[in-house]
């Protein structure tokens, strides 16, 4: 019942007024699809959905990349009463509050901030550098929240193969190089997907880092849908925005889906 | 050779640390700043940030708030959760894949959209804002999670004490509170535990359904929005510390039970 | 075996008990003062210098929304229920379009000092409407260019041309706000303000895509300034006495000024809404931020700076204040700035796409 009131609810109203318009400040409530006509039309809309998407990748594979390896040192190197204490660790800079953390980025970043002075100090650069307001920052700042979460859900994948898969694999003769490319990388995809998901979701639907760390030099899906709300009260508009960004996560979803059924096959 | 090896991983693993640490470090330390700018050269440490959130009134009830919201709304989530994963696990329910396909879809919708969508739907019906509809907001997000991680752990193992139970002449209500409950505790802390944090630091919803009694990330953001002072390190940083200690406290509370 | 009834029941008072204090726990904003005073209002008013001496005398709350534009304004009144707001802090120049849609009430004229603020900004053709009176004009300022003195020349500042050009490549930051700016934009082009129509909104996006290739960043109110204060740009376009004169004794370096071109003069001014359910309370705050104490608050905000409109504020703010300020050179600057191009609904739309298409470039 709760769902269905105040999840599926909001959704159809949402849907009726994606297809309603603003004039001025005046609701029409005609049915159109003029909204999503718009979409397409209009180059600033459509080009949102793909710097998000172009984002939310580059985020989702740099992650990747980044938090393997440590998630299979914890596993692997790491011994087991350390593990502990270097889970807490990694996940501990998550009890500051996600919006302060984005803002101590671009203190972090910004042209006088903590990496420029290190930079100068240490003589690599003669000239103060910045590496806030732009893609560049709003990545790092998703990577930042991301790798630790990807470290956890491959951490955990990782922690359940049995030791003696492994020892398998080296007495039929693989290496050590092999094993992993067959064994055990194939074993941790699903903890791989199951991470890679929820860092798309989460990043392709997030305001708050492109909005402190992107300095307004493109805007990405969820900040023109705000965008929409807080200038005009345009909720027609922002509501065909937000459904198309449903729709497209929706895709990504069946698709991983698929992909993993397939590969159980 | 596998010496080498084992640097190179530690180094790897330090300097990843590094990386997540670094935003951490940089926030407490200028939350210690003496000037009007966060920025180095550092110039401190001083107290006088701290001075200014702890006095100010709003802040303060802004972290009142958001500990009343995240409670409240985890209990609700907690307790709706628990029900409808009983229901689908031990009755023959019909249509039972939809519901729980229901349940679990607001799990991979952005906050964003939902907020949105809670929006409309509280202005369409004319309910006014408060911290009551930023409770229902974690409620939405919260009670998928909740349900999820109590259905997957309502194993066979319990049914057939429950049918014990019933045999034996308890009623439904009595088998839910007195067997079900006490069994999946731990489960159900953990999801309460999850939501809390869920709650705590979730923005985008309290700030789009609330009006003037906001919580705690509602705040740090207009204060981001009013003003360039390191008055939001310094509240970032007491909120830091404060969650520090209370999961440290929690994991040894916890850790000893289990170990008993 | 038998179950005992009574420890369920126990099991749900004490949750009910959790239940209570839980709720109690979020009641302190509620029994903290018996009266209540809601204003929607720009950032500058969210000091407590400003709203604590207002609030011990009246015994009252008085809870703040911060907004930026008036656009933004009439959404969030639009997303509430009527009755919620009280006092609403609106451009001067959006009070006529305002007072039209029928949100504002009528002031009591013998009650506000109107005589003592500045003849350039009373706008009376603004404020007023078939002889009565709905808004009082309380802060104005320019949207011209901020700069930091020891990075750029000054006398480069003098010219919007310059920001065209090539000399302070990536160092400019624009102030997020699509009136002002693109009002700017059309001084640098040669239109009055007044004139923009929709035939030179192409030409005026060529030249906004010119200044983004230019520009480091784009922000709101704190962000731009903090990117001027912090470092990270050295010139602020939109920017003026609000983005640096908060900072004025730390950082002396950062300045501003009025380009040759002529510059955007901005202007807030004091309502009360009509459905304000406290209309005395909402009157006595207007006179409080008129008081030359209110105003000399309001002037140093904490959130930026701006000359009062009430001209008896001038012995509350000290010699430096006034200094930052250029309270000297104010007839100056008036009679070469205009103010902000108010477009209608069709055209703001297209104004709108225009600046989101800037801010997507």
């Amino acid at each position: 019942m709760w769902t269905v009131a105040f999840f599926v609810l909001p959704f159809v109203i949402m849907g009726v007024y994606s297809l309603w318009k603003r004039v001025g400040n005046k609701l029409i409530t005609e049915f159109s699809f003029g909204n999503y006509e718009n979409f397409f039309a209009k180059s600033f809309l459509f080009e949102s959905l793909t710097n998000s998407l172009e984002v939310t990748l580059l985020v989702t594979v740099i992650s990747i990349l980044l938090a393997y390896p440590l998630a299979y040192i914890l596993a692997e190197k790491v011994p087991d009463r350390w593990q502990r204490i270097a889970l807490i660790m990694a996940i501990l800079p998550f009890w500051t509050s996600y919006l302060v953390r984005s803002y101590s980025w671009l203190l972090v970043l910004s042209e006088g901030g903590v990496i420029s002075n290190f930079l100068l100090e240490i003589g690599l650069t003669t000239e103060p550098i910045s590496m806030a307001n732009n893609r560049s920052a709003t990545v790092i700042g998703f990577v930042h929240f991301f790798v630790m979460l990807l470290t956890l859900t491959i951490f955990a994948n990782l922690k359940q193969l049995p030791k003696n898969y492994r020892k398998a694999a080296q007495d039929l003769g693989a290496g050590p190089i092999r094993t992993f490319i067959y064994v055990i990388l194939p074993l941790t995809l699903p903890g791989i997907m199951v991470g890679a998901f929820l860092t798309f979701v989460l990043c392709i639907g997030d305001y708050i880092t492109p909005a402190i760390l992107g300095g307004k030099r493109e805007l990405l899906m969820p900040q023109t849908i705000m965008l929409q709300i807080e200038r005009r009260s345009d909720f027609p508009t922002a509501s065909s925005l937000a459904l198309i960004l449903m729709t497209v996560v929706s895709m990504v979803y069946l698709a991983c889906a698929r992909w993993l059924k397939l590969d159980r096959l | 050779m596998f010496k080498f090896r084992n640097l190179a991983a530690f180094t790897y693993a330090i300097l990843l640390y590094g990386f997540i640490f670094l935003p951490v470090v940089v926030l407490v330390l200028f939350s210690f700043q003496e000037s009007r700018v966060p920025i180095p050269p550092f110039n401190g440490p001083s107290l006088k940030w701290y001075h200014a959130f702890l006095s100010d009134g709003r802040v303060v009830e802004a972290l009142y708030n958001s500990i009343a919201v995240a409670l409240l709304s985890s209990l609700v989530s907690v307790i709706l959760g628990f029900l409808a994963a009983y229901s689908l696990a031990r009755h023959n329910i019909r249509y039972s894949g939809i519901i729980q396909g229901l349940l679990t879809a607001p799990l991979t919708v952005s906050y964003l959209i939902i907020a949105m969508g809670l929006l409309i739907t509280f202005n369409t019906l004319g309910i006014p804002k408060s911290l009551f509809t930023i409770g229902i907001g974690h409620v939405v997000i919260n009670l998928p999670l909740c349900f999820a991680i109590i259905y997957s752990q309502m194993g066979a193992h319990q049914a057939n004490i429950e049918r014990a139970a019933r045999d034996l002449g308890a009623n439904e209500w009595q088998v839910m509170g007195l067997i079900s409950v006490p069994m999946l505790w731990p489960a159900l802390f953990a999801a309460f535990f999850l939501s809390v944090t869920f709650s705590w630091d979730e923005f985008i919803i309290a700030f789009m359904v609330s009006r003037f009694d906001v919580t705690l990330p509602v705040e740090i953001w207009s204060m981001l929005r009013t003003g360039l002072n390191p008055k939001t390190n310094a509240v970032g940083s007491f909120v830091f510390l404060v969650s520090v200690v209370f999961i440290f406290l929690l994991d040894f509370i916890l850790f000893r039970k289990i170990k008993n | 075996m038998k179950f005992k009834k009574q420890k369920i029941s126990g099991f749900g008072k004490s949750a009910a008990y959790a239940l209570v204090i839980a709720s109690l726990a979020g009641a302190p904003g509620n029994v903290y003062a018996a009266k209540e005073l809601n204003a929607l209002v720009w950032c500058d008013h969210t000091d407590p210098a400003l709203i604590k001496p207002f609030e011990e005398k009246y015994d009252v709350r008085v809870n703040l929304k911060e907004y930026e534009g008036t656009g933004a304004a009439l959404a969030i009144v639009e997303q509430s229920q009527p009755g919620d707001w009280d006092v609403f802090v609106v451009d001067g120049v959006d009070v006529p379009g305002v007072v039209e849609s029928g949100l504002l009430a009528e002031l009591p004229q013998d009650q506000l000092p109107i005589n003592d603020v500045f003849d350039a900004v009373k706008m009376e053709d603004m404020t007023f409407k078939d002889g009565k009176m709905y808004a009082i004009m309380e802060k104005f300022g320019y949207n011209v260019i901020s700069y930091n003195k020891e990075k750029v020349d000054p006398a480069d500042m003098r010219d919007l041309n310059t920001l065209w050009s090539d000399k302070y490549k990536g160092r400019i930051a624009v102030y997020d706000y699509y009136i002002p700016l693109m009002n700017l934009v059309a001084l640098k082009m040669g239109i009055k303000p007044a004139d923009i129509t929709a035939d030179v909104l192409p030409k005026m996006k060529e030249e906004l895509f010119k200044l983004k290739e230019n520009s480091v960043m784009i922000g709101d109110v704190v962000a731009s300034s903090t990117a001027l204060a912090v470092g990270e740009a050295d010139i602020l376009i939109g920017g003026g006495e609000w983005a640096v004169s908060v900072l004025s004794a730390e950082q002396p370096e950062l300045d501003w000024v009025l380009p040759d071109q002529g510059g955007m003069l901005w202007s807030q001014s004091l309502a009360v809404f009509k459905d304000s359910k406290n209309q005395d309370l909402a009157i006595e705050f207007i006179k409080h931020v008129m008081s030359p104490e209110g105003q000399a608050a309001l002037a140093t905000s904490s959130c930026f700076w701006g000359m009062p409109a009430n001209q008896q504020a001038k012995t509350a703010l000290t010699d430096q204040q006034r200094a930052a300020l250029r309270w000297e050179e104010q007839a100056g600057f008036q009679a070469n700035s205009h103010r902000y191009f108010i477009p209608n609904a069709e055209l703001d739309s297209q104004m709108l796409d225009v600046w989101t298409e800037f801010l997507q470039h």
